[in-house]
This record gives structure tokens, C-alpha cells and sequence, in this order.
């Protein structure tokens, strides 16, 4: 049972980890809950010599907690200026002027 | 992101249950939305999305430029960046297309399409990273429209003659092919519209003979129930989850 619970433990610490540093916001806390949860059952099967284990997840797991709540109220979510998508965005605009000409020329021609 | 796009579209567009050239779409206006995606039942922003209208004027011709920009929030820019760009050149006051263009960078997959509208026929260019240039004309239907000026005209149907269930379909072209799309008025309610507060809005459904949508009425948009009906909230369903645009701020109005 303390083996499963140390298994459980760990992998859901381990994606608490990952989910914390890639940017997924609160998706975070799915892991972070379900590994601080694994961490007590852990501890309340470990003797007093056993603890160091489910110790470090559990702080581990609470440091994913802080770092994930400061990520969500802190910083903001935004768009940077991207300089070669404006430019592009400038490019498809003049491309287009000119296509529009032709299409008028065209139109002109016919008639 | 195609099938987000086309989502996005549909539900915008294919509210024109009949067309009221009361109301004209204003060069100037600028609508940003946040983009979100469900992950394990909790909302995800991952983008934001600018739609954006102005004049463009040739040597013979003025038209509006309706323009559709998705762009991935800097968070998201290191493991999958997107910038997209869906506009159309239409007639000011009718809105009809007469040059469509679709430019996507999506995780450095790369596809250019431009569309040319005249009469009953479109004539398609596609450019697919790694593949050549590809040139098709095809025909459609006289009111077929493109996937942009569809958002717009949208805006100028009035929602308030409209029966809680009743039903209109709509052909839009897009990836070089006309879908066919229904659309049902499900009445009104209040959402939060950004800048604009809480907004009382028409609750619009939409259903498209395609696999990018899944589910009955999980395809909605609510458009504010006043003169310039903006899309206040876009949900989506399609078939590898669920998303939502909510609109954060509107000006140019």
C-alpha cells in the first residue's frame, strides 16, 4: 500500500511540476491537488523515519502551488508585437490593393 | 485552428436569417476577444483574437477590409505559436466579397489561400508549405459568401422580428467548397461583453453539415441586442473538446 502511495505520489508530483512551468493556469492544480492529497495519505502510512519522502513532495507540491497562484494573478495575458507578422500583415495589404486592380481591370476588359 | 476558425465563423455568420442594410458596418471598429480552450473542464486561455474594419480604396473602387487576427497569447509563442490572418474585401455597404485571403502560421505549419469572388464563380489559390501552388474555379451559389464578410452581415439582420426556435440555413465557402448551415434563434439572454458591461444579447445556435462541429445547440453565439449587435460570446464544440471567445474589448463602434 506505502509503495503505491509512493508511486502515486511522486508521478502526480512530477506533472505538478511540469503542468506548473508549461502555461497551462489553473489546469495546474489538478496534479498539485491530486499529489498533495497522495503526499498526507502517504505521510499518515509512514513511520515517524519515513517521512522525509512524502515531506519534500509535499513542499514540492506547495511551491507548484505559489508559483502556478502568482502566475495566474500576476501576470497578465498578452500578445507581444510581433515585427514579421506586421510586416506581413502590411505585404498581404499592399498584395491586395493590387489584386483588387487587376480584378477591376479584368472587369473593365470585358465590358 | 481551422475547425476553431470555421467554428467561430459559422456562429458569427450564419445568423443573417434575413439581411436590413439599416445599419452600416463603420471602418474603424476594433473587437478583441480572449480565446479559450477546455482542459480537463477547466478554461484555458490560450489566444486572442482582433477582428478590425477600414477603408481601402483603389483607383476605381472603395471597399471595407474586414480582417480576422488570431494570435497566441507570449505564454503559448515557445511551445506552439499561431498567427493567423482571415480578411475580405467587400463592398461597404452590401458587404459582398470580392477578394478573400486566409494566411496561417500554426506551429510552423504554413498555408496561404486567396479567394477572388466574381459573379457566381470563385477562383482559389493555395499555397501549402512544402506543396506548390494549386488554382481552382469552382461555382457557387449567388448568395454564398466568405467566411469573414459573413461575421459582419451578421450584424445587419434585426434578431428582434425573430421567433425563439425558428431556423434559417446559409452557404459559406470555405476551404474551397460551399457548406451548407443552419442556424436557430434561441431567444435572449444576458452575458458580459467586455468594456461594454452585461449586455442583454440573441442567443443564436448553429448547426453546419460538416465534422468540425459535434453536439446539438453546443455551437453558440450571443450577440448584443442593440443597433450594432456585437458578438458578445462565442462557444464552440468540435471534436477534440470545447473553447469559447469572450469578447474583452470593443471601440470604433
Amino acid at each position: 500500500m506505502r509503495k503505491l502511495l509512493i508511486g502515486l505520489a511522486i508521478l502526480f508530483t512530477l506533472l505538478a511540476i511540469a503542468l506548473s512551468v508549461l502555461p497551462f493556469d489553473t489546469l495546474a492544480f489538478l496534479p498539485i491537488g491530486l499529489a498533495i492529497a497522495f503526499g498526507l495519505l502517504l505521510m499518515q502510512k509512514s513511520n515517524e523515519n519515513q517521512k522525509k519522502l512524502p515531506k519534500i513532495l509535499l513542499t514540492i507540491t506547495a511551491i507548484c502551488s505559489a508559483f502556478v497562484l502568482g502566475k495566474t494573478l500576476l501576470v497578465k495575458d498578452e500578445v507581444v508585437v510581433d515585427q514579421t507578422f506586421e510586416q506581413q500583415k502590411i505585404e498581404t495589404k499592399q498584395e491586395a490593393k493590387k489584386e483588387l486592380e487587376e480584378l477591376e481591370q479584368l472587369e473593365n476588359d470585358l465590358e | 485552428m481551422k475547425k476553431i476558425f470555421f467554428t467561430i465563423c459559422s456562429l458569427l455568420l450564419l445568423c443573417s436569417f434575413s439581411t436590413e442594410n439599416s445599419v452600416n458596418i463603420k471602418a474603424g471598429e476594433k473587437l478583441v476577444y480572449a480565446g479559450s480552450y477546455n482542459m480537463s473542464g477547466l478554461m484555458t486561455q490560450l489566444a486572442q483574437v482582433t477582428m478590425t474594419t477600414e477603408n481601402v480604396a483603389t483607383a476605381k473602387n472603395n471597399y471595407l477590409h474586414l480582417s480576422c487576427e488570431l494570435s497566441t497569447y507570449s505564454k503559448w509563442d515557445s511551445f506552439f505559436k499561431i498567427r493567423d490572418i482571415y480578411e475580405s474585401y467587400v463592398h461597404p455597404t452590401t458587404l459582398k466579397p470580392s477578394l478573400y485571403k486566409r494566411s496561417i502560421d500554426e506551429g510552423g505549419y504554413t498555408k496561404k489561400e486567396k479567394y477572388v469572388f466574381k459573379d457566381n464563380k470563385v477562383t482559389s489559390t493555395v499555397k501549402k508549405r512544402k506543396y506548390p501552388e494549386s488554382t481552382k474555379t469552382f461555382s457557387i451559389k449567388p448568395t454564398s459568401i466568405d467566411a469573414v464578410s459573413i461575421l459582419y452581415q451578421l450584424r445587419l439582420v434585426d434578431f428582434s422580428k425573430m421567433q425563439t426556435g425558428q431556423t434559417k440555413s446559409y452557404t459559406i465557402v470555405f476551404d474551397e467548397k460551399e457548406i451548407p448551415v443552419t442556424l436557430k434563434y434561441m431567444g435572449k439572454e444576458t452575458v458580459k461583453a467586455g468594456n461594454l458591461g452585461s449586455k442583454e444579447c440573441y442567443k443564436i445556435s448553429i448547426g453546419a453539415k460538416t465534422d468540425a462541429l459535434k453536439g446539438k445547440d453546443k455551437n453558440l453565439i450571443w450577440l448584443t441586442a442593440d443597433a450594432k449587435k456585437v458578438p458578445a460570446l462565442i462557444k464552440f464544440s468540435i471534436p477534440v473538446g470545447t473553447g469559447q471567445l469572450a469578447l474583452t474589448s470593443a471601440s470604433g463602434l
